[in-house]
């Protein structure tokens, strides 16, 4: 007897891992085809300056240059949020960052484009750079941007709750300033763009390495002052973005000017390691002053957090991660009297963006490591002082945050069980320690940064004479696996293998619009519009089932393969079943969409309440094993336990390989990883120098799924890539306080700050005669 | 990534030819595994025309190691050396050397010569054209100052980082060059000469080998000393892929509970490989505190450690010390 196929909640190879494991997986920069020009990008020298001239005269008199573009070629302005749209795709009367684009090249091949970058000039005025947020803001600096005074790109302030009596209540009160370095994505493929100019049709294709392929393409509308429906985008396998792709990049705007300018035909531009760092997008250099009072049961009765950014010299998403940063401070834990002061600052250095987390990351290390020092302080254990701030669902936060599920309490429980938390905490032989912490993350904006009034999602699905379906989606397959996703979704309501669900994603010619894969919308908003595709084509299929078995629709029974009257009915095969379905209108086209309840978009409380409105947040609780050593300040990490509520596991093979990719990450930006500048050029802009953990650095990752059943998410799904990030930082900086005594308030925590604050401490305790141990 | 500019590969397969193709090419540059030098040429730190690979020279790739000597030619990979029974058996700070370098691939293609002569390393000079460009570039290529010491008055602080080097001097070793004047042996601490002293009466970070026009290194050479322990350790951020933060090479010899012969040897601290000079005032005695007072004072007098990497030089200089101290401890005790 048949029966239907069900993948929801199992191991499920990625339905694009046969093309990616066997090389066979086409990247933009794999599209070469005969005569295409290669594109390259002179950048600015200069950290800031008036641009007096670009003079591209000689190598314009190159032969094999076939065209150049400057400033001059485009006046009009981009950027992904509507109220900051001020960055030029090259820039304009003035360069604000060393690496900025300032002139173009496309040429016969890579040689003479390169050889053509350096015959061009450019005559300048310098202005005062400002390479950290302190000095932007003094007083008398420069402006950045002109409708920016004082450099402040965005100031947030609110103040929910009556703070000052939340102090006056708390039986200790502690306040700390911690710092979090630059950190970039360091995704594995280099930023890459194909742009295709028809001038007989006046249209242009552009393949483009992006997570936004709808953005891209609103994008180039504006900047090559075109019709939308003249262009194309076309987003083929992406090899990673962690946020750095969540919006257009100059590169792909770039080889679209270039195509245009060069009369016709293909413009590829592939940077450097070194070109990809500096494009940048990363997360901002972060400095926090956190202020909170907790009573002796554990109970937190005020914060107070000050928030400070080095955005970079172009806005970007910088005004929605300096709002995120303060909104989720709520919906982890039951918080009622918060105070936020955010200032995002404009720098002369490369822009920051949306980066894996974005916006909660920096704090939640303040907010966790200061919690638990507090309860150190007040002999309380990390998990029951937690516990003591549990929020319970459906709730609204103070700042209107709608959370659904919250699974946050089965994460501890499995934690401290699977750690061995209560025997092994504090009795660990010396230069050994164990930390905890806990994070979350939203599952999409339930409000998208550009408000068009359509559905959140929309997917379509195709059914043929051939009994396949096809996925029809704009949702960017990145590596984070949404196509999988995607289709088990459907193979799950219509009960069939995957073998006959293809997907198609990422081309606006074929597939319906969609915002793009960032802040873990994919699996929650497209993935529930999937379910709803599928649902409508399967009403269509039970129809004609009917038909066949002269039944009523409601007695229809769908088992996949076969559809069938009733137990005792042989029923119809599937393909039967199509058969019939197609008779009438031939070809079935179905939609599906999904969108935000108007509760979870946030709320009116303070400008910019809004962000961090979602309909799902994940949970994530890490305890992190590390030993020190003493006399290097080597810090191993030994082990890592993290628990991750995401609803419910789709796919566990990738919600596991999603948790422990996120702990992985955090491991790098707490333990190695920093953007380092000498006066505004990026030092460290290379592999080697920028230093993301080996495989020889990680530890094993014990992974807990928890599953608290979103009741709005498909299937109860929840998101899984991002929240199991943030968790790591304060837990090793925990870890490493019970291994050493000292409380690291300064990220990264390598090797010689560990020596360096080990010495001082052996300094300080020799200035203090009778304090040494 | 960068494509590399054109530039004509050479093979000669014996050493003859090998002198001979440098001799008609004096700006071509020696090639092992490519795993620093191409980086470079990637980079546009250097356009050689010309690339002379050494390693289809049979007589250069011999490994050689057992309980009388060592001799290992310069284009032996490293990963052949690291994993040579005569050298784990007899030689073992050789092959703890060779299996710490980089990454696994690296060590595939990289070279016994490549590494002993690898390019010293600097902050400001491992950066791409367009970046020495924007910072005026240093002394190490084409600019008037050294930004790691503005006031260095021409000399060049970039830091030498092959491991090798020192696992090698601690075994005594010698090496063996070979160029259009004949061969000619000398201590392999010989041929590093950037000693960076203000006087210019030495190489620095730029001209770092004593290497004569048109000279190769043909291979190194070591007699085993009865009763010699030696280890190497180096920390570093991550636990691959990296050059030593602070790499150290030690040999000793004990005689009852004496110390007799000591030999340390660093990495990853002055424009050249350190062998630790003084140790002699280390033996004939017990190895206690004052003899590591000693030793550190050694340490804290030899080792140099600028700016030249993101890790500060004062941690670079006390861990050179610690891992010193840590080594002699444990083989001392054996």
């Amino acid at each position: 007897m048949s029966e239907a196929v069900h993948t929801i909640g199992g191991y499920v190879p990625m339905v694009d891992g046969p093309e990616k494991v066997s090389g066979r997986a086409k990247y933009t920069a794999d599209f070469i085809e005969p005569g295409t020009l290669a594109g390259r990008i002179y950048r600015s020298p200069y950290a800031h300056a008036e641009i007096l001239e670009v003079d591209t005269a000689a190598a314009a008199a190159l032969p094999g240059v076939v065209a150049i573009v400057t400033g001059a070629d485009c006046d009009k302005t981009f950027g992904v949020l509507p109220v900051a749209r001020t960055e030029h795709p090259l820039a304009r009367a003035r360069v604000r960052y060393r690496g900025e684009p300032v002139a173009a090249v496309a040429a016969v091949d890579d040689a003479t484009a390169a050889k053509a970058l350096k015959l061009i000039t450019m005559k300048v005025r310098e202005l005062p750079a400002y390479y950290t947020a302190r000095d932007a803001m003094a007083p008398g600096a420069a402006n950045l941007h002109d409708h920016r005074p004082g450099n402040i790109e965005r100031d947030v302030h609110f103040e929910l709750g009556d703070v000052a009596e939340g102090f006056a209540e708390a039986d200790l009160v502690r306040e700390k300033t911690y710092h979090c370095a630059e950190v970039c994505q360091n995704q594995m493929e280099m930023h890459a763009a194909l742009a295709e100019y028809d001038p007989v049709r006046g249209r242009m294709t552009v393949h483009a390495s992006t997570q936004v392929p709808y953005y891209v393409h609103l994008m180039l509308a504006q900047i090559l002052d075109m019709e939308m429906s003249r262009i194309r985008v076309v987003k083929p396998h992406v090899g990673g973005g962690f946020g750095c792709r969540t919006e257009t990049l100059n590169i792909e705007l770039i080889a679209a000017l270039l195509a245009r300018k060069a009369g016709g035909g293909r413009v590829r531009i592939v940077v450097t390691r070194e070109e990809t760092f500096i494009t940048h997008r990363g997360r901002p250099e972060t400095e926090i002053r956190l202020k909170i009072g907790m009573r002796n049961d554990g109970r937190i009765t005020a914060v107070e957090c000050e928030c400070c950014q080095r955005g970079g010299a172009h806005s970007g998403y910088g005004i929605v991660t300096i709002l995120y940063a303060g909104s989720m401070l709520y919906a982890l834990y039951d918080l009622h009297r918060v105070k936020y002061i955010g200032r995002r600052v404009l720098t002369n250095t490369p822009p920051c963006g949306a980066m894996r987390g974005h916006g909660t990351v920096d704090i939640r290390f303040a907010f966790e490591a200061l919690i638990d020092e507090l309860a150190e302080e007040l002999g309380l254990d990390p998990f029951a002082m937690r516990r003591a701030n549990y929020l319970t669902a459906p709730s609204f936060t103070d700042n209107d945050l709608m959370v659904n599920s919250y699974g946050l309490p089965q994460c501890l429980d499995w934690l401290e069980r699977e750690s061995g938390w209560k025997a092994r905490k504090g009795k660990l032989p010396k230069g050994k320690g164990l930390g905890m912490a806990c994070s979350h993350y939203i599952s999409g904006a339930s409000k998208p940064v550009n408000w068009t009034g359509e559905p959140h999602a929309t997917v379509k699905l195709k059914l043929d004479f051939d009994g396949s379906i096809v996925v029809l989606t704009g949702a960017a397959e990145i590596g984070q696996g949404s196509s999988t996703i995607l289709v088990q979704s459907v193979g799950e309501v219509l009960g069939l293998d995957l073998s006959r669900i293809r997907i198609v994603s990422g081309d606006s010619e074929v597939v319906p619009k969609d915002n793009g894969s960032y802040s873990s919308r994919v699996t929650f908003m497209v993935g529930n519009a999937a379910i709803d595709a599928a649902q409508n084509l399967k009403k269509l299929l039970v129809a004609a089932a009917a038909r066949k078995l002269d039944c009523r629709p409601e007695d229809v029974e769908c088992l996949g393969e076969l559809y069938r009257a009733g137990a005792q009915d042989k029923g119809v095969s599937f393909d039967a079943v199509v058969t019939e379905a197609l008779r009438e209108g031939g070809t079935i086209t179905v939609t599906g969409n999904f969108s935000t309840l108007p509760a979870s978009q946030g709320g009116k409380k303070y400008r910019g309440a809004a962000i961090g409105g979602t309909m799902g947040y994940s949970y994530s609780a890490q305890v992190v094993e590390v030993s020190v050593d003493e006399e290097t300040g080597v810090v191993t990490v030994d082990q890592v336990w993290v628990a991750h509520d995401c609803g419910k596991a789709l796919n566990r093979l990738t919600v596991e390989g999603q948790v422990q990719g996120s702990v992985w990450m955090g491991m790098g930006q707490a333990m190695s990883e920093e953007a380092a500048y000498h006066e505004g050029l990026l030092l460290t802009a290379n592999m080697l120098d920028y230093r993301v953990p080996t495989i020889k650095d990680s530890p094993p990752i014990a992974v807990g799924i928890v599953e608290s059943n979103d009741p709005y998410g498909p299937f109860g799904a929840k998101e899984a890539g991002e929240g199991s990030l943030a968790a790591f930082l304060p837990a090793l900086a925990n870890a490493i306080a019970e291994a050493t005594g000292l409380r690291f308030s300064s990220l990264p925590v390598t090797p010689d700050r560990v020596f360096a604050a080990l010495e001082k401490r052996q300094r300080d305790q020799r200035a203090v005669p009778g304090k040494a141990a | 990534m960068e494509a590399l500019p054109e530039f004509e590969l050479l093979r000669p397969i014996t050493i003859a030819e090998a002198v001979a193709a440098r001799r008609s090419h004096p700006a071509a540059r020696l090639l092992g595994g490519g795993t620093d030098l191409v980086v470079n040429i990637r980079r546009g730190i250097e356009a050689p025309g010309q690339l002379i690979d050494l390693t289809a020279v049979a007589e250069l790739g011999t490994i050689k190691a057992n309980a009388e000597m060592l001799e290992i030619g310069a284009a032996a990979r490293l990963a052949a050396i690291a994993a040579d029974d005569g050298v784990l058996a007899h030689y073992p700070v050789l092959a703890e050397a060779a299996a710490s370098i980089a990454g696994p691939t690296h060590r595939e293609m990289g070279t016994l010569g490549g590494n002993l002569c690898l390019d010293t390393r600097c902050i400001y000079y491992n950066q791409s054209h367009w970046w020495r460009s924007a910072n005026d570039h240093c002394l190490k290529t084409t600019g008037a100052i050294c930004h790691v010491a503005p006031k260095s008055r021409g000399v060049c602080f970039a830091t030498f980082s092959g491991d090798l080097a020192p696992a090698l001097m601690v075994l005594g070793a010698e090496i063996d060059l070979v160029g259009p004047e004949g061969a000619r042996r000398m201590p392999l601490e010989q041929l590093y000469i950037g000693h960076a002293r203000h006087d210019g009466s030495s190489g620095d970070g730029k001209r770092y080998l004593a290497l004569l026009p048109g000279e190769i290194v043909a291979r190194v050479r070591a007699q085993a000393v009865p009763g010699l322990r030696s280890a190497y350790d180096k920390i570093r951020i991550r636990r691959s892929i990296e050059y030593p933060v602070a790499g150290v090479a030690v040999a000793l010899r004990r005689a009852g509970g004496v110390l007799a012969e000591l030999r340390v040897a660093f990495t990853g601290t002055n424009p050249r490989p350190v062998l630790l000079a003084g140790t002699e005032t280390l033996c004939g005695g017990a190895l206690d505190e004052p003899a590591f007072a000693r030793l550190d004072a050694l340490v804290r007098d030899q080792v140099m450690a600028m700016k030249t990497t993101f890790t500060p030089g004062h941690y670079r200089r006390r861990m050179a010390g610690v891992l010193a101290r840590r080594l002699v401890m444990k083989l001392f005790a054996g």
